[in-house]
């Protein structure tokens, strides 16, 4: 049985991205050239989309904290070369280090809770009951509302004084909590909505996941005697390891870019209580009446390195996967 | 290979035949559950209809109320007055940005999935080295490149910045679930005579309705909440969306939120119509119906 | 060929979707085409009011003084937030509007960054406008643009609440009489104060009134002046009589705290003057008092209408009529009328008092009021100010002590602005 799981598996599962070792068959021996020129003509477009929407910006934003951008330079195109003046600024300023800790907790934990709720809720979901596909499509509105007003309900709910969160704390006799302005709960507050916000993205991909599990390992574990928990996690969780791969991947993507949410609810305050590299990028840039442009686009370079470090890892766990 | 179940919920006729017994109460305590869990994840929205039917005088009270006790239909007047444009305008970019999102992704995963170029997984990692890439960097890219055509406040400009929300994610989503199509179906077509197009275009794409619907869905939905390009790039002229609608209500000094979150409410309802009838062609498996067992 | 369509249904109802959506964009009316750069009868005009649309009076007014002066003119409402980036941009693509009205703060880093045309190259003529108001777009002895309005803070009070307490408004002249008679409202069960003390440059507004009252200086954010005025806030929270959501509330969200009607006091500004006749709130206003007595200077808000450096500046010329006839006596009233903005020519300013009586303390409020970015300042305004917030941010929610808050700040704010 378990020889027939592997062919299975390698034929069904969905891999991650990445190169993957052709699957044994028919001989490789291809006519390489026309082979390769049908594969890339597919690609065409995209290389060409890629080219010309992604590659000047990110140009753009290297060259904005490489030089020393004012205002005026900004209109006139004159800044000074720099070089690492700018990164140098940010990495030594009071800000970086709360703002780190911030942007790792914040990531992290959304990452670990989204995921989980969302691996819960598919396997929930995958039972067929009445109601079911309409439940599961309505899990998915909060991912239609425009961001300020999510953020701006999350920031109404949990209102100090006015927020109906508070007003049941205190109907069960706890004391308010101060949820968005207190140093301690800020950066918790922003999480909980942030892992409000992902958990349809989670969801709708572990899902579709689970969807290529084929049913008939499921009778061989029922007839083999297995209950919900054991099949759950000696077979669906493994089986779900390539897509779970990329959807934490693309989450911790996603959630490091994430502004909006924090920023209507918090501003990053109080103080740097939440402030994340996205938002203190975005209060470089725009968050003040004088826009400082350089350090801006360094923070958002930082961003873009750890994300490039998160990509790299989860191509190495590719690579021992497929190895295995 | 017909549709994955679970074991614990039988085939469906046999379902059928067992509903009035223990599985029958077993499943609708389950519905039960399902419920429950859906309400505590659409509280917050409940909130907000809670919000757009609350007069100004009494937003900010304390205790709040859980119902509105004086609603008012003042947001909502609102919405319908103004908002209209806005919302056609949302729906017309969100399809455009689905189409444009499969014709771009679709062919491109084709080729990564199965056709096994040189350097596709160096391609890959660029493409998802293009997600990290924070909006308001792609935004001012777009905006000097759109300026410089003249194609500001464009509908079919802002469809082209959206997608680049989803191509990336498409091109991902698709390779995987093309990867999982069976090679014999590939080598049925070629024995037919079919080069890579004629493969792609009549086996390929059907069996890959599904995972079309998932890209189509996400390429929407943020599509439709997208608010850094429409902003940047169709602040004037006469493509705007609704989240630039909604700024109509935030002025420069004041707040209507009753009419803001009216907005907000009545813009969910035709994306969760879609999003209702879109689930049920996410149902299936990726390959149902494609190979018989 | 198979279409990758499962049904024929899912493409008429798409196609049907697409049909109605078209048909509704097609509601709004024919568009023009955005530029106003080749052709020479459109001006674009950007103003921070998007609850303003096409059909309302400020747009009606604004196109009619551009028919006056023989052009069209297309007019573009953004967030105010968003519209400094955005003339930065715009700015720096070329692609400049031919008229700017930002918010007064903004003015000097549009000018900084050399964006804007002054009056001498326009030949605007300022004479008229109250030299308080108008300091706001100076820099370097040159004005950048004509305002429009002005507005400033006040304390407005709820009657019946100080009666409950049996406090008399007229006794409130310094923070000790104010502080008490919080102490009596919140004595008999009703809530003291609210404000706005959230971390952008709107919680550095309303901190200045209390920061200049107490005769502190922005250059010295650490001198015992300005300590005290925090500690008078921070106090506040600590002893109850100003609510903890101070913190994060936007002057909006301060307002309509105030209009649940449980606060005597709510530090807020002209503007509102109009959603609070229609309420059925008992309100009164008075001065926001100074530590030792009498009006504390506050700041003035209200926008500029600037004119942006264009490549070609034969439109210098129309614009500057555009902008002359939108700060015209008549218009202005209009203008600020509907803004509940007070005006900044006493001509105007007379006119407005002619109609509503109940300006005159707010006349009297901006006629005392200070531009933040005054006392030469400039460009070195939003540095110190973004510390400024950042310290009452960190003193309000007990992360430091007032001293240390301001001290923290005033370090940072003199290194930036070296």
């Amino acid at each position: 049985m378990s020889t027939d799981t592997m062919e299975r598996r390698e034929a069904v599962s969905p891999a991650g991205t990445g190169g993957t070792p052709a699957p044994a068959g028919p001989t490789r021996r291809r006519r390489p050239d026309t082979g390769q020129l049908a594969a890339w003509a597919f690609l065409a477009p995209v290389v060409a989309y890629l080219a010309v929407f992604y590659v000047w910006p990110l140009v753009r934003n290297v060259d904005l904290s490489t030089h020393d951008y004012t205002v005026r330079s900004f209109i006139d195109g004159n800044a000074p070369f720099i070089g690492f003046e700018n990164f140098a600024d940010v990495f030594t300023s009071p800000t970086f280090g709360p703002a780190l800790i911030n942007t790792l907790l914040f990531t992290g934990i959304s990452i670990a809770f989204q995921f989980s709720i969302g691996m819960a809720l598919a396997v929930f979901f995958f039972q067929r009951f009445p109601l079911s596909a309409t439940l599961r499509a309505l899990f998915l509105v909060p991912w239609l509302l425009p961001l300020i007003v999510s953020a701006s309900t999350w920031s109404w709910m949990l209102n100090s004084e006015s927020g109906v969160v508070n007003s049941v704390i205190r109907t069960l006799g706890g004391d308010q909590v101060n949820w968005l302005t207190s140093p301690q709960w800020a950066l918790t507050s922003v999480i909980i909505a942030n892992i409000w916000i992902g958990i349809p993205f989670n969801l709708v991909i572990l899902y579709s996941g689970l969807q290529n599990i084929s049913g008939d390992i499921y009778e061989a574990a029922a007839l083999d005697g297995a209950n919900a928990w054991q099949v759950f996690w000696r077979i669906t969780f493994p089986l779900l390891r390539p897509v779970s791969a990329i959807t934490i991947l693309l989450g911790l993507v996603y959630t490091l870019k994430v502004f909006d949410i924090i920023w209507i609810m918090t501003r990053g305050g109080p103080g740097d209580a939440s402030t994340t590299f996205a938002i203190w990028s975005y209060q470089l840039g725009f968050g003040s009446t004088l826009p400082s442009f350089g350090p801006a686009a360094a923070v958002g370079n930082l961003l873009i390195v750890m994300a490039l470090v998160c990509g790299f890892v989860y191509l190495r766990v590719q690579r021992k996967q497929d190895q295995s | 290979m017909t549709t994955a179940v679970r074991p614990a919920a039988a085939p469906r006729s046999e379902a059928r035949r067992a509903s009035s017994g223990r599985a029958g109460r077993r499943s609708l305590a389950t519905t039960v559950i399902g419920v429950v869990l859906t309400a505590i994840m659409l509280f917050p929205i409940y909130w907000m209809i809670n919000v757009s039917l609350t007069p100004t005088a009494q937003m900010r009270q304390s205790p709040p109320s859980w119902f509105p006790a004086a609603p008012t239909l003042d947001g909502y007047r609102a919405v319908v007055a103004d908002q209209l444009p806005y919302l056609g305008t949302s729906l017309l970019v969100g399809i455009g940005t689905v189409v444009v999102t499969i014709a771009l992704a679709a062919p491109a995963a084709y080729s990564l999935a199965k056709l096994r170029p040189r350097g596709g997984g160096a391609l890959s990692f660029v493409l998802l080295v293009a997600q990290m890439i924070p909006q308001v960097i792609m935004a001012m890219g777009f905006y000097a490149i759109y300026l410089n055509l003249g194609i500001l406040d464009e509908w079919w400009g802002l469809v082209i910045a959206d997608s680049t929300l989803a191509v990336p994610f498409g091109v991902l989503i698709f390779t995987a679930f093309m990867r999982g199509i069976p090679d014999e179906l590939m080598s049925a077509a070629k024995l037919d005579g079919a080069g890579a197009w004629r493969t792609f275009i009549s086996i390929v794409l059907p069996v890959s309705r599904n995972s079309a619907v998932t890209v189509g869905l996400f390429a929407f939905l943020w599509a439709w909440s997208d608010f850094v390009f429409s902003s940047t790039l169709n602040s004037g002229g006469d493509a705007q969306t609704i989240t630039l609608g909604i700024y109509r209500y935030i002025g420069n000094n004041n707040q209507e939120w009753n009419s803001i979150m009216a907005t907000a409410v009545v813009a969910s309802i035709p994306a969760t119509v879609l999003l209702v009838v879109a689930q049920r062609y996410v149902a299936a498996g990726v390959t149902a119906g494609a190979v018989k067992d | 060929m198979i279409s990758p369509f499962h049904s024929k249904k899912a493409a008429v109802a798409l196609v049907g979707l697409a049909a109605v959506s078209l048909a509704l964009t097609g509601c709004s009316g024919g568009g023009s085409s955005a530029g106003g750069d080749a052709a020479t009868g459109t001006y674009t005009f950007w103003d921070p009011y998007p609850q303003f649309d096409g059909a309302s009076d400020w747009t009606k007014l604004v196109e009619s003084c551009g028919t006056e002066a023989g052009v069209t003119i297309e007019r573009t409402g953004y967030d105010t937030s968003d519209l400094t980036s955005k003339a930065l941009l715009a700015g720096q693509q070329g692609n400049s509007p031919d008229l700017l009205l930002v918010d007064n703060p903004v003015v000097s880093t549009l000018a900084e960054a050399g964006l804007l045309t002054d009056t001498d190259e326009t030949g605007a003529d300022t004479a008229d406008i109250e030299e308080n108001i108008l300091a706001a777009g100076q820099v370097d002895g040159k004005t950048y643009g004509v305002p429009i309005g002005a507005n400033t803070l006040a304390l407005y009070y709820n009657k019946a609440i100080l009666d409950e307490a049996g406090v008399d408004p007229a006794s409130i002249t310094d923070w000790d009489s104010l502080t008490s008679a919080l102490e009596k409202v919140t004595a008999v069960g009703k809530k003291g104060i609210t404000f706005s003390a959230i971390g952008t440059e709107e919680g550095s507004f309303q901190f200045l009134p209390w920061y200049w009252g107490s005769g502190a200086d922005l250059t010295e954010l650490d001198s015992d002046d300005a300590v005290s005025a925090l500690d008078l806030w921070t106090g506040w929270l600590e002893e109850g009589y100003a609510p903890n959501s101070v913190i994060n509330n936007t002057q909006t969200t301060t307002w309509q705290e105030f209009m649940t009607g449980e606060y005597a006091f709510g530090e807020n500004g002209t503007w509102q003057l109009a959603g609070i006749k229609a309420s059925d709130i008992d309100y009164g206003i008075i001065s926001i008092p100074s530590k030792d007595g009498g009006a504390a200077p506050a700041p003035t808000g209200g926008e500029f209408l600037t004119v942006p450096v264009q490549s070609d500046d034969a439109r210098y010329e129309v614009s500057e009529k555009i902008q002359a006839c939108l700060t015209s006596t008549e218009n202005l009233v209009a203008t600020d009328t509907t803004l509940s903005y007070v005006a900044p020519t006493k001509d105007a300013q007379e006119a407005q008092l002619a109609a509503d009586p109940d300006l005159e303390p707010w006349v009297t409020a901006v006629g005392e009021a200070k531009g933040r970015t005054s006392d030469d300042l400039g460009t070195d305004y939003p540095k110190i100010s973004e510390q400024l917030w950042k310290a009452v941010q960190n003193s309000l929610s007990g992360s430091a002590s007032p001293e240390e808050a301001l001290k923290e700040a005033q370090t940072a704010a003199s290194s930036a602005t070296e």
